[in-house]
């Protein structure tokens, strides 16, 4: 651990802790004062706060300071990828506590509202580092029960609670199908451990020949792609994320995808590496084909919506497909880039690492402002959202910088991890990949406009009715805009940082 | 003293701060900002005399500076150079540097007599824009690589769009504004290719030093250094044409055949703007950037050829014109592309020293000729028909020495400036041209034939403004012109008489007194430079294959004698017709040629022609290729994809019993499909 205080080992799970330790701070406030309206909704943010930002300073501290650690027998590994993405989560966290603290000061059992926030970000955190099936499995669960709870949080409300059980029935559906997954490649590999996988292929220590094992990846597959909302994985998306709470919806698109794709660079780079596996089961062609059909359905379908969240969550599982391009054009061979000196599967990991981390605040932020919008009761159509900036300026920018670098346009950062992860993408030789990828973004950019036409061109037709400024949200939208302008320029320095993670795990 | 040399960017920067100080507030100001402005260029004069007095006092290294001062693109491995704003400071661009801030310092002045005492209103936009002008035009000179060159050499063209439009609330000026922007701005195109292609070519756009492009290139001419070159040329014909692309801006910014057109519509600006973009800014940039990259265009006979042709050819050609003209500044505006014909005759008749000679006696007597008309036009209350005119010698006798003495130069009559310079363009054509180099003959030719028609219409000038009986009554009674127009005359007047003495090579030839001291200065470049004029003539002499002749102290005499005698003649036919107490209008005896130089050579309508008669069709086509094919297409693809979005939005049912059996088909027909090319079963 870290050489300047000689932490032991376990102090490695340190980030995780602290969102589990959140966790049960949160319950216990709420078991000490169970009537909800006497414990201040102050104190319950500022927990969450804390606990949020614990996490982020003590992974960023980790990542600068101290080496890789195994714990549980190398079923938990704390390496700079976990750390990076541990990082966003926390990230992501912080900004959705506080843009719910205005969004749920009406409604009862904030304090749960919280603690699951906080349970599902301890799963995601776990997720991260989790390096055996098992322990992969027990963390998505982790996350995935939170979250049901989380969608269907507002009980009055029947879209919520709608969405909540669809959500549930399509989740128990995938984890089904990821454990069955997971015990056909145990029953292949006799081995749980990724590295004890690899291993096991390696040595040609099958059992059942080659199909039992191909079945068992291409099911494990199916649990990353539902994490991901990723096609065909995806049809719990669009609903889930219209019907939660809107802070819920940005937690989910960008923390909870991040974590499944961080279970999928760890699963596929280490446990199944492909000039092994190959013969039997090419998954960087399963991921083409999810690339491809991901973003074109995701961004098509946003294309068509009315709805502002629900071209979100399209534009959501749109994202999805970009980021799978970085497995889907990985090698396994360690060829250069096209930049020197950085092997073009580090390339293309650390541009997908980035733009989930650009992606965790422009779109959270993007979901941040349709709370805003709920909090104000705007309503949910385009149309509904015509003039906006009149009343709230600040929060329009915000939105139109989320808008244009979620499209790719360098006014924020999404240009950069974009343009990065195309840059890998035709180093590996699929440049008519990047040409569809262009397409679907020159696609995104027609909706994305559409909302910021709405926002600053057209003219409403009955004024809105605003009487307050909720400083939470407020707070959070203008954090997540500034740092999403900021990292245009601070790209090179987090992408380095990304790309050497990436590289360590290679 | 080679401190001074850090402070080089400061004689640019002055400008720019009375530039700011002017836009932002000059109406506050009493003289609306003509008087930080007159500070800033006055500071940047001292600046550069003290640096070219260092240039000159100063031995081995130090005569030159060459830094870079911020790079903004810094090289890597994919992208082997870098890009950078730095100051290259040798006797050319201090030399120079004076010259600009000199002008541009009367100028100001000027201004102060023509614009504040005229009453003009939008004054701070006025200085605002001459300080944006000077500026631009001194960080032009020193600028140490090319593409440094070619911003500001562009930001100059901007300066030069709002000041010749400053009146634009008045039908002429923004008509002439856009004119001069657009044609110059077709000639940078080629320029900015030819930027593209030097940096493409070496990696390198720095214009002095052992790792600059002309060395490069010379290196390359040898076999001991290796460029990539383009079109499956030849290195020397690959730099002939990059040459003669970088030479596309600078025909357009010195006003060369065919995109001399803009220049006598530029007349419409304020006179003072006139005096500068013609004497010291605009459109000497344009020769001034052939001098800076000589040593480029000394390996490339070709490309010289080009350029002594073009020169020689616009020199008679302009000259023609300003024969027929009836306004005063636009016979000051031919004879401006006439004289920078010479120049650019010079530079491709391997008369460096020359040209440079002429680009400085010509800043001060055609500035002092702008400046002089524009006290005329004081006087004559904004009428500039010089058949309006007459018998002004009397009431205005400052202008009218002052003026004098800068036709004299103008025409070429010896003693004065403009003499010693012509001859030597003149000179040095010849020699080349009677050594190894024939062509330049007819480059020599046309350039001797321009001398009788510069007499001419200079005197012509000269004759229907100042002499005879005065024509009306504004004549008769001019208006009173003040010190701030009379000073910056004087000024220039006394220059523009004696300033051929910093290079009477005749006269050295003759008694062998070290007297070319331009030359000398000149040939002062620190020798890691590599832009002295030695180096010069030998790349000249080596690379270009242009030999002089010995045509001995007879036949300098004699050259000298045949272009005084010709330029006395023009001058003596303009006395005949024109210096009578009522001079009639002789162009009608021309004939049909009257009509032909009248319109210019029809110049103007042929180029009006190529943009309405064939960019506008060839435009339309485009345009209905665009919206009709290209769009077509687009707006195609968008209902399509609208329809497949619809499409898609139906797969989401919101019943998630489809859901589900939707999730498991497709995962059913993803096991199907790789268990089949997996080898499953």
């Amino acid at each position: 651990m870290d050489p300047l205080v000689n932490l032991p080992d376990w102090a490695g799970m340190a980030p995780m802790l602290a969102f589990a330790v959140t966790a049960l701070v949160l319950f216990l406030l709420d078991s000490i004062e169970p009537e909800s309206d006497s414990l201040s909704l102050t104190v319950l943010t500022g927990v969450g706060l804390i606990g949020s930002l614990a996490a982020v300073v003590l992974s960023g501290w980790f990542l600068l300071e101290a080496g890789p650690v195994e714990l549980f027998a190398g079923a938990y590994v704390v390496d700079e990828m976990s750390l990076f993405f541990t990082a966003l989560i926390g990230s992501v966290t912080a900004l959705v506590v506080l843009g719910s603290h205005d969004y749920i000061a009406e409604t009862d059992y904030r304090a749960e509202y919280y603690s699951l926030v906080f349970l599902a970000a301890t799963g995601m955190a776990m997720v991260a580092s989790a390096n055996s099936l098992a322990a992969a499995f027990v963390a998505v669960e982790l996350v995935s029960l939170p979250s049901y709870a989380l969608v269907a949080y507002l009980k009055h409300n029947r879209g919520s609670v709608e969405a909540g059980l669809k959500y549930f029935l399509v989740g128990a559906l995938s984890s089904a199908i990821f454990v069955y997954g997971i015990s056909l490649v145990y029953g292949a590999t006799g081995a749980l451990q990724f590295d004890m996988i690899a291993t096991a292929i390696d040595g040609d220590a099958l059992t059942g020949g080659p199909g039992i094992l191909g079945l068992g990846i291409l099911m494990v597959i199916g649990g990353v792609a539902f994490k991901t909302a990723a096609v065909p994985f995806h049809f719990w998306a669009p609903e889930a994320y219209e019907g939660a709470p809107a802070p819920i919806s940005g937690f989910l698109s960008s923390a909870s995808k991040a974590a499944g794709f961080v279970l999928a660079f760890r699963v596929f780079t280490v446990a199944f590496p492909l000039d092994a596996v190959s013969g039997t089961f090419d998954w960087t062609l399963a991921f083409l084909i999810l690339s491809i059909v991901t973003m074109t359905l995701g961004n098509f379908a946003a294309a068509t919506q009315e709805k502002v969240k629900r071209m979100l969550a399209y534009s959501s599982i749109g994202h999805a497909g970009y980021v799978l391009m970085a497995l889907a054009a990985f090698s396994g061979t360690g060829a250069e880039s096209l930049l020197a000196d950085v092997s073009n599967d580090s390339l293309l990991l650390g541009a997908g690492m980035m733009h989930l981390l650009v992606y965790g605040f422009m779109n959270t932020g993007a979901f941040l402002f349709v709370a805003l919008a709920e909090y104000w009761g705007v309503g949910r159509r385009f149309e509904d959202y015509n003039g906006l900036w009149r009343e709230a300026p600040i929060a329009s920018a915000a939105m139109t910088v989320f808008l244009f670098s979620l499209a790719g346009l360098p006014v924020g950062a999404g240009f950069l991890s974009k343009y990065v992860l195309f840059m890998g993408v035709i180093g590996a030789g699929l440049w008519w990949l990047v040409v569809i990828a262009l397409v679907n973004s020159a696609l995104s950019l027609y909706y994305y406009s559409r909302l910021v036409k709405a926002l600053w061109i057209e003219t409403p037709e009955t004024p809105h009715e605003i009487d307050s400024y909720p400083a939470g949200i407020y707070a959070a939208v203008v954090a997540a805009a500034v740092v999403t302008v900021l990292l245009l320029p601070g790209f090179g320095v987090v992408a380095e940082e990304a790309i050497a993670a990436a590289g360590a795990l290679l | 003293m080679t401190w001074i040399y850090d402070l080089v960017p400061a004689i640019a920067l002055l400008p720019l701060v009375s530039f700011v100080v002017a836009l932002f507030a000059g109406k506050y100001l009493p003289k609306k900002g003509a008087l930080a402005g007159i500070a800033a260029t006055g500071g940047s004069l001292v600046l550069s005399l003290l640096v070219a007095l260092t240039v000159a006092t100063s031995d081995g290294a130090d005569t030159g500076y060459n830094e870079t001062l911020y790079t903004f693109l810094e090289g890597s491995s994919s992208a082997p150079f870098s890009l950078e704003l730095g100051v290259l400071i040798d006797p050319l661009s201090a030399l120079m540097l004076v010259v600009v801030s000199l002008i541009s310092f009367l100028v100001h002045v000027f201004s102060l007599g023509y614009m504040n005492d005229e009453g003009e209103t939008g004054l701070p936009r006025y200085y605002a824009g001459l300080g944006l002008f000077s500026f631009s035009m001194l960080a032009f000179v020193f600028a140490s690589n090319i593409l440094m060159a070619f911003m500001f050499f562009e930001l100059v063209g901007l300066c030069s769009y709002l000041l010749i439009g400053f009146w634009f609330r008045e039908a002429g000026p923004p008509s002439a504004a856009k004119k001069a922007f657009l044609v110059t701005r077709f000639g940078d195109y080629f320029f900015l290719v030819g930027v593209v292609a030097i940096f493409a070519t070496f990696g390198t756009g720095a214009f002095a030093g052992s790792e600059s492009f002309p060395h490069l290139a010379e290196q390359a001419l040898h076999g001991e250094h290796s460029v990539n070159t383009f079109l499956g040329l030849g290195e020397q014909a690959w730099f002939t044409v990059v040459g003669l692309l970088v030479l596309g801006g600078v025909i357009g910014k010195s006003a060369q055949f065919p995109l001399h057109t803009w220049l006598p519509d530029a007349m419409e600006g304020p006179t003072p703007v006139s005096a500068l973009i013609h004497a010291a800014t605009m459109v000497a940039a344009g020769v001034f950037l052939v001098a800076r990259m000589y040593g480029f265009y000394a390996l490339s006979p070709t490309a010289l050829g080009v350029i002594a042709f073009i020169g020689g050819f616009t020199a008679l050609f302009a000259a023609t014109m300003g024969v027929v003209k009836q306004e005063l500044k636009q016979v000051l505006a031919y004879s401006t592309i006439s004289q920078y014909g010479y120049m650019m005759l010079a530079l491709g008749g391997g008369g460096y020293v020359a040209a440079v000679f002429h680009l400085t006696t010509h800043a001060v007597f055609k500035a002092l000729l702008f400046l002089g008309a524009g006290s005329v036009i004081i006087a004559m209350h904004h009428n500039e028909n010089m058949w309006d005119m007459g018998g002004l010698k009397e009431k205005m006798p400052v202008t009218y020495w002052t003026f004098l003495a800068g036709s004299l130069a103008l025409a070429g009559i010896f003693p004065f400036a403009g003499f010693w310079s012509k001859d030597e363009v003149l000179y040095e054509t010849l020699i080349h041209g009677l050594g190894e180099s024939p062509l330049l003959l007819g480059g020599y030719a046309m350039g001797l034939l321009a001398v009788v028609f510069t007499g001419f219409y200079t005197f012509r000038m000269v004759f229907l403004t100042f002499h005879g009986e005065p024509r009306t009554d504004v004549a008769e009674d001019p208006e009173p012109v003040r010190w701030n127009v009379k000073g910056p005359l004087v000024v220039l007047g006394v220059l523009a008489t004696v300033l051929g003495a910093i290079n009477m090579v005749p006269i050295k030839k003759l008694t062998d007194a070290d007297i070319d001291f331009l030359h000398q200065f000149l040939d002062e470049a620190p020798s890691g430079f590599l832009t002295s004029v030695h180096h010069y003539a030998e790349l000249l002499e080596v690379e270009a294959g242009y030999g002089a002749a010995d045509i001995g102290t007879t036949g300098l005499l004699a050259s000298a004698a045949l272009s005084l005698g010709l330029a006395l003649a023009g001058a003596g036919l303009a006395y005949r017709l024109y210096n009578v107490p009522e001079p009639v209008e002789h162009t009608d005896k021309l004939g049909r040629v009257k009509t032909l130089l009248m319109h210019n050579y029809y110049q103007d309508e042929y180029q009006v022609w190529l943009a309405t008669g064939l960019t506008v069709p060839v435009a339309k086509a485009a345009d209905t290729f665009d919206q009709g094919i290209i769009d077509g297409v687009v707006n195609g693809i968008s209902s399509v994809s609208r329809f497949a979005g619809r499409g898609v939005r139906r797969i989401q049912t919101g019943v998630v019993r489809n859901y589900a059996a939707l999730l498991t088909l497709a995962l059913v027909l993803l096991v199907a499909f790789f268990g089949v090319t997996g080898g499953w079963f």
